[in-house]
């Protein structure tokens, strides 16, 4: 999925504050804000299952070196072109003479090779499936702190100021938005994939994954920023603010103190569903060889090694996929259930991802 | 930079074929095919995966495009049509006969054929041959450094104007004498590259591409578009007038043939099981290799061995790399075993220069796989900088073979880090010395032609390091061997010039510059309907299209 277009719409300004008032239909008068989103989420049981599905890829990814080491005894990009495995007093090679990988041994030879080769190189293909996914997830992870962080400050200091402020960040994040994003960003990691790129004290080297990381926090700032803009704006409107201003609060101690908390579920929302994104965008680029540089893997790159061996092991590229799907998945189920429990008015298109039909005012 | 080109001596293939001259004993035009049971006519429908680099005879140097345009434009020289090691024998193009030596080997006299003509009707003029090697420098060819010995080139190609005087032409006897300012051995091959196949004079000297000029051979081209394909049809005037100038060069059965450029190479691989195309020009993908070789192998596919060389070459100008001893722990921690499985089996290892098929080849293994020794080698150097980049293309498996050879460096002990470069502009990038951190990295080398000084001057002498589009990508020069290269390129190749270029191959791997795993299969595949025995596979030009020809 992509995030909403007109985000702005998605959600309307207050959050769980705002939801407040709501809170008597349900009879629970008695609750804060965050509690009562707190039950509402766990009354949707799909939310909560897919929650429990991405803590478990969680737990997968981070269990790669106990795996690794303990189970496979190999690293993600040691090879084993030469190898012999002794199964059952059966001796199969890691890759044949004519360059075929093994293929998923499971428990056969002590977990080695658990999902077999991964190529000609023979590398195990479990224990890069679990470092890869450590990878896809970190980078959409960290992106999605970063995306939020810019959009955060950007949408404050647009939707604050106002004006010319206003309109210069507006427009950048327009022009930014308007960019084919899959394209430039394309463009951009094959050229940094070379030689880096040094921004004031900070130089990433080509190859990093700071490279992908740093494409994908800026191209998707415009998805989050804009919405938050937004809410700023309605939210600059709203009596509290004229009341802290009339106290004497200054510009940093409005935005920081009075508004960023209204803000808090719509960010939390966002986060959940920026990370299902960047994920993919990060498929995407690693699939095209602008993202995670070899022999590291990523989902992404372990689905381009993979679509090469499609006709004789077309496991290789379908486990790192179903990896990724499943991911992104649960992120969003878990992304729109947050936004319901956070905010039960929005009953905007909520309904038609993955097929998932919650109906959302009913949940409360 | 580099091309690819070139096969050994295929001899079983080349007694399969003689038997099949034997006993089929039917008829057919004995110029054109060696075998039998094959027809006349038919239009051939190939593929290709990518459109070669240039469509122009002066520009082209990679095999896609010497294989594309080998029977359009024949030079004054040809290779002779045949498989093994005959393939690699100089015979007489477009003139009557091989050139006439003089002065010390600097001197070159060839007769054009009288008769001859271009495939719109011009006939062919001694002083076209001129204007096609100034056009090669007006063009800024990647081919014309092989025709700057001759006197006067090297000024040429600074000022391109006033003529190459070295070159004296008459056109009403046909001759053509070439002065060279020192002996070249390996000028009767350069006279036989495609880049030196006259033109008309007046042909414009920019890349043509996409409107290819008239030839001499036995096919045209037509609708050439570049990306997409190009048609090949009889030459109207090969049967009129050149067939009967030089009869020995084969005329061919196929009455032309259409060729689409199909860049998955899986799709390929589909198409001609279906019978959808005829040919496909590359070898089929790894994957698919194994299960095309064993289900065609003799009936539709058919392996051939090249002449080449793939290795890993190290920069002998920067430390780590400087040292001598570091450069050979990476020839003993090196396994050809694994990249032979990484290739699908479609390279044999090798460890030295010279590929098997190649004049002054002889085997020897001078670093024999030891990861153990390599280690202890390494400690005993100890180099200061340990912090290297490895360079490699995406063309698979060469990547898989850079992620590889990372790996056994970073076994050693390096600390490495990986660079995979798109395949269309990978040498131009490790070629130019301003690109930083040119360590080590992978590379291969086809034979231009069959001569061994082909694999020493481009790639290690010290004279052809350049700062940009360099050959010599380990920087190596060795004052001697600098100089014993340069002797050797000015002699004729014989029994002792061999045994020369064996010593050389020796010495240069004593100083480890390369660390070379393998020689590489490259393979016909095509559709039923054609008669695979008779495809005449050859070293410089891969498969020649006069030898396609479609079943009864």
């Amino acid at each position: 999925m992509t995030i909403d277009p007109q985000p702005e719409a998605a959600i309307p300004a207050g959050g769980p504050s705002a939801a407040l008032p709501a809170a008597p239909e349900g009879g629970s008068a008695g609750y804060g804000p965050w509690r009562l989103a707190l039950k509402r989420f766990l009354r949707n049981r799909v939310a909560v299952a897919f929650l429990g599905l991405f803590v478990l890829i969680v737990v997968f990814v981070l269990a790669a070196p106990l795996w690794a080491n303990h189970v496979a005894h190999t690293g993600p990009n040691e090879t084993h072109t030469l190898e012999k495995l002794h199964v059952n007093g059966e001796v199969r090679e890691v890759v044949t003479p004519e360059g075929k990988p093994i293929g998923p041994q499971l428990f056969e030879a002590d977990g080695k090779f658990f999902l077999g080769a991964d190529s000609r190189l023979g590398r195990d293909e479990m224990v890069r499936l679990m470092y890869g996914g450590r990878t896809s997830l970190f980078i959409g992870v960290v992106s999605g702190v970063i995306t939020t962080f810019l959009a955060v400050v950007l949408g404050l200091l647009a939707g604050y100021y106002r004006g010319w402020v206003d309109s210069v960040i507006a427009r950048t994040l327009d022009v930014l938005w308007s960019l084919p994003v899959l394209l430039f960003g394309i463009a951009i990691g094959v050229s940094l994939a070379l030689g880096g790129v040094t921004i004031g004290p900070i130089h990433i080297e080509g190859g990093s994954v700071w490279v992908p990381i740093l494409i994908i926090s800026i191209f998707y700032t415009p998805y989050v920023a804009r919405p938050i803009r937004g809410e700023v704006l309605s939210l600059g409107e709203k009596e509290f603010i004229e009341a802290a201003i009339a106290q004497g609060a200054g510009p940093l101690r409005v935005m920081f103190g009075e508004i960023l908390p209204n803000l808090a579920s719509t960010i939390i929302v966002f986060f959940a569903l920026n990370i299902a994104n960047n994920m993919l965008f990060e498929a995407a680029l690693s699939f095209l060889g602008a993202g995670v540089q070899p022999p590291n893997s990523s989902w992404g790159t372990m689905i381009t090694v993979g679509e090469e061996l499609l006709t004789t092991q077309p496991l290789l590229a379908i486990i790192p996929g179903v990896m990724i799907m499943l991911t992104v998945l649960s992120l969003n189920i878990v992304g729109d259930g947050l936004r319901d429990a956070l905010d039960p008015r929005s009953k905007v298109r909520l309904e038609a991802h993955a097929g998932i039909a919650e109906p959302q005012g009913t949940s409360v | 930079m580099k091309k690819l080109g070139g096969v050994i001596a295929v001899l079983v293939l080349a007694a399969v074929m003689a038997v099949g001259l034997v006993s089929c004993g039917s008829s057919s035009d004995s110029s054109t095919s060696g075998g039998g049971g094959g027809k006349e006519g038919g239009v051939l429908n190939a593929t290709y995966a990518s459109f070669p680099d240039y469509m122009d005879p002066q520009l082209s140097y990679t095999a896609e495009g010497w294989t594309a345009m080998g029977e359009v434009y024949i030079p004054l020289l040809t290779y002779k049509h045949a498989e093994g090691k005959e393939a690699s024998e100089v015979v007489p193009g477009l003139a009557k006969e091989m050139p006439k030596i003089s002065n010390g080997g600097k001197t070159y006299t060839l007769f054009l054929r009288p008769g001859l003509k271009y495939s719109d009707g011009t006939p062919v003029k001694a002083s076209d041959f001129p204007y096609a090697i100034e056009r090669l420098f007006k063009v800024s060819s990647g081919g014309s450094p092989f025709y700057t010995t001759i006197v006067g080139a090297e000024k040429f190609a600074e000022t391109k104007t006033g003529g190459i005087p070295g070159i004296k032409t008459n056109d009403k006897t046909g001759e053509i004498k070439i002065e060279l300012v020192k002996p070249r051995g390996t000028f009767t091959n350069e006279l036989g590259l495609m880049f030196a196949a006259p033109v008309p004079k007046g042909t414009p000297n920019e890349d043509l591409s996409d409107n290819p000029p008239p030839g001499t051979g036995p096919y045209k081209i037509i609708n050439s578009q570049p990306g997409r394909g190009w048609e090949y049809e009889r030459n109207p005037y090969w049967a009129k007038a050149n067939s009967k100038a030089m009869p020995e060069y084969p005329t061919g059965t196929l009455d032309g043939a259409k060729i689409t450029i199909v860049r998955n190479p899986q799709t390929q691989v589909n198409d001609i099981e279906q019978g959808k195309y005829d040919w496909m020009q590359n070898p089929p993908p790894a994957d698919r290799y194994t299960e095309v070789k064993e289900k065609y192998e003799g009936t539709q596919f058919e392996p051939h061995d090249t002449i080449s060389t793939y290795y890993f070459w190290m920069n002998t100008t920067k430390p780590p790399f400087n040292d001598v001893k570091v450069r050979q722990a990476v020839n003993y921690a090196i396994d050809s075993a694994a990249l032979e499985r990484i290739y699908s089996g479609q390279i044999k290892g090798t460890q030295q220069i010279l590929p098997p098929g190649m004049p002054g080849y002889n085997k020897f293994e001078p670093y024999p796989h030891d990861i153990e020794k390599a280690k202890e080698m390494l400690k005993e150097a100890n180099p200061s900088d340990m912090d290297i980049t490895v360079w490699t293309d995406t063309e698979s498996p060469n990547n898989e073979a850079g992620e590889y050879y990372e790996g056994v460096l970073k076994e050693l002990g390096f600390n490495t880090k990986l660079k995979i470069i798109n395949a269309d502009n990978y040498f131009t990038v490790i070629g130019n010395q301003s690109t930083p951190d040119l360590d080590t990295g992978w590379s291969d080398w086809f034979q231009d032609y069959p001569h061994p000084n082909d694999f020493f001057q481009p790639l290690l002498s010290g004279e052809s390091i350049l700062q940009t589009n360099n050959g010599n990508f380990a920087n190596i020069s060795e004052p001697d061997l600098n100089k014993e290269i340069a002797k050797l390129g000015e002699e004729q190749l014989g029994p002792e010039q061999e045994k020369a270029y064996e010593e050389l191959d020796k010495k240069y791997m004593e100083l480890a510059p390369w660390a070379p795993y393998g020689t590489r299969t490259l393979s016909t595949f095509v559709s039923s309907k054609v008669n695979l025995e008779n495809i005449i596979w050859s070293p410089t030009f891969f498969e020649y299209l006069t030898s396609f020809e479609f079943n009864e």
